[in-house]
């Protein structure tokens, strides 16, 4: 079983609109309106291609029944732990004339000290199910900043394989208790260790240092449409033939992930696993909508993705 | 149909040492009338209701009571229930719960909820909790089910 964990889940709220521009009023052409948080969108999109998950976290208020709501009629198994405060949205504005995308996010609901331990003891029960775990996004106010070190541990002495995708402090101390998998949010992040994401020889010598902690796989997106792959078998650089955006970029992080989780269950070999990752990211790209649209949808692009070994 | 065509899987529990305070603000927070009780594996020990928590405050003699109008000192009933926010689930859940199966039908399940007056039961599977069988969504079911019949 995969769990994943989605420590600040959000109600994600697209709004199309054509030329945006700052200071100015709108109106929205279409919303999209959709269960939100990385470990929420992998748990959906592993749905979309066939596979159970259990998705954890903290919800609260409207927001989190919404979600919980969701996340129900799409058949997941879920195990949150509710919280008095209201769980936050977050907002993206996408432009398909101007080709731009613009997004804000709230910080969260407050975790107090024994909502936090009423989720220790229900990820360590859940764990006793698991064969892998996804901690992903950012943590929620309250909640310690080497949580996920602490999670990944938990996992790691019950041979669950652990997956890890956050940016900053939260991501260098996950580090340090050396996950299977480990995917930088570049977002929020620009440097590791004095290392800017800048050019591919950067991109290598994060990687490096990643591997020197006993992480066993990595990935950095690198440009737009491609992404850095670090595993056992040696380093490969990953790109899409897409020379604009097509639909909207946002899920494609979490498709990616939700890719290679499914790709390490099946145990496929490293270079189909990363083609698979990223056709998955790919699809999700194709349309306004985030989620990938099926397995078949996937494979047909499977072909087109260019993994070319550094 | 299946229990696992309807059922919830949601897997909010909590474990025998849980104090009933606990409990009771997590069934607050989650809106639900009572908890399956699961030891470390999530194999499931119990359950917790409302029901549960209110007799365990009461004096022994109210079971035979039909109204509660006749329970004499309200007062001591609220300090029982401070008193027993301490006290561990365990002492005080249901130890003999009805639980169901993915593979049992519907039919089944409506009688035995039924004629036990159960509104929420678990669903396991070897015996670990996986999910919850709610008797709304048991009739949502039915009821949609015959207008599809109806056309």
């Amino acid at each position: 079983m995969i769990v994943t964990v989605t420590l600040n889940p959000a109600v994600d709220e697209e709004y199309l609109v054509s030329n945006f521009r700052l200071g100015r009023w709108f109106r929205a052409e279409a919303i999209n309106r959709s269960p939100g948080g990385k470990g929420i969108n992998v748990s959906l999109m592993l749905k979309q291609l066939g596979y159970e998950s259990i998705a954890m976290g903290f919800l609260g208020g409207f927001s989190g029944e919404y979600i919980r709501e969701k996340l129900r009629r799409a058949g997941i198994i879920t195990n949150f732990v509710h919280l008095r405060e209201e769980t936050r949205t977050n907002i993206f504005i996408v432009d398909r004339i101007g080709k731009v995308e613009t997004g804000i996010s709230e910080a969260g609901p407050y975790v107090d000290e024994r909502s936090l331990n009423r989720f220790r003891r229900d990820y360590q029960r859940v764990l006793s199910m698991a064969s892998m775990v996804l901690l992903a996004g950012s943590l929620p106010p309250g909640v310690p900043q080497d949580i996920y070190a602490e999670l990944i541990s938990m996992a790691k002495a019950r041979g669950v394989m652990t997956f890890v995708e956050t940016s900053g402090a939260p991501f260098k101390y996950a580090l340090e208790a050396a996950p299977f998998f480990a995917k930088v949010d570049h977002r929020f992040m620009s440097e590791l260790e004095g290392i800017y994401f800048t050019s591919l020889d950067n991109m290598i010598r994060i990687l490096e240092r990643i591997a020197s902690m006993g992480v066993d796989y990595a990935v950095i997106s690198y440009k737009g449409y491609g992404d850095v792959f670090l595993t056992p078998q040696g380093l490969f650089l990953a790109e899409i033939p897409v020379r604009e955006l097509e639909g909207s970029s946002f899920g494609a992080g979490d498709a990616l992930m939700a890719g290679m989780l499914l790709a390490f269950l099946e145990r496929m070999p490293v270079e189909e696993a990363i083609r698979f990752a990223m056709a998955c990211a790919w699809e999700d790209m194709r349309h306004i909508e985030k989620g990938i649209s099926g397995r078949d949808a996937v494979e047909e692009l499977v072909p087109r993705v260019s993994v070319e070994r550094l | 149909m299946l229990v696992r065509e309807f059922m919830d899987r949601d897997l909010t529990s909590v474990g025998p040492e849980c104090t009933l305070g606990e409990a009771v603000e997590v069934m607050n927070r989650h809106r639900l009338s009572g908890l399956p009780v699961v030891d470390e594996e999530g194999r499931l020990l119990g359950y917790i209701s409302e029901s549960d928590v209110i007799r365990a405050a009461m004096p022994g003699y109210v079971d035979h009571l039909k109204s509660l109008s006749f329970v004499p000192d309200v007062g001591q009933l609220f300090r029982r229930l401070r008193r027993l926010s301490r006290e561990p689930v365990s002492s005080f859940m249901t130890r003999e719960v009805v639980a169901f199966e993915e593979d049992d039908h519907d039919m089944q399940v409506a009688l035995e909820m039924l004629r036990r007056g159960l509104k929420r039961a678990p669903v396991v599977r070897e015996g670990k909790l996986v999910g919850v069988v709610s008797r709304a969504d048991l009739l949502e079911r039915i009821m949609l089910e015959g207008l599809e019949v109806d056309g």
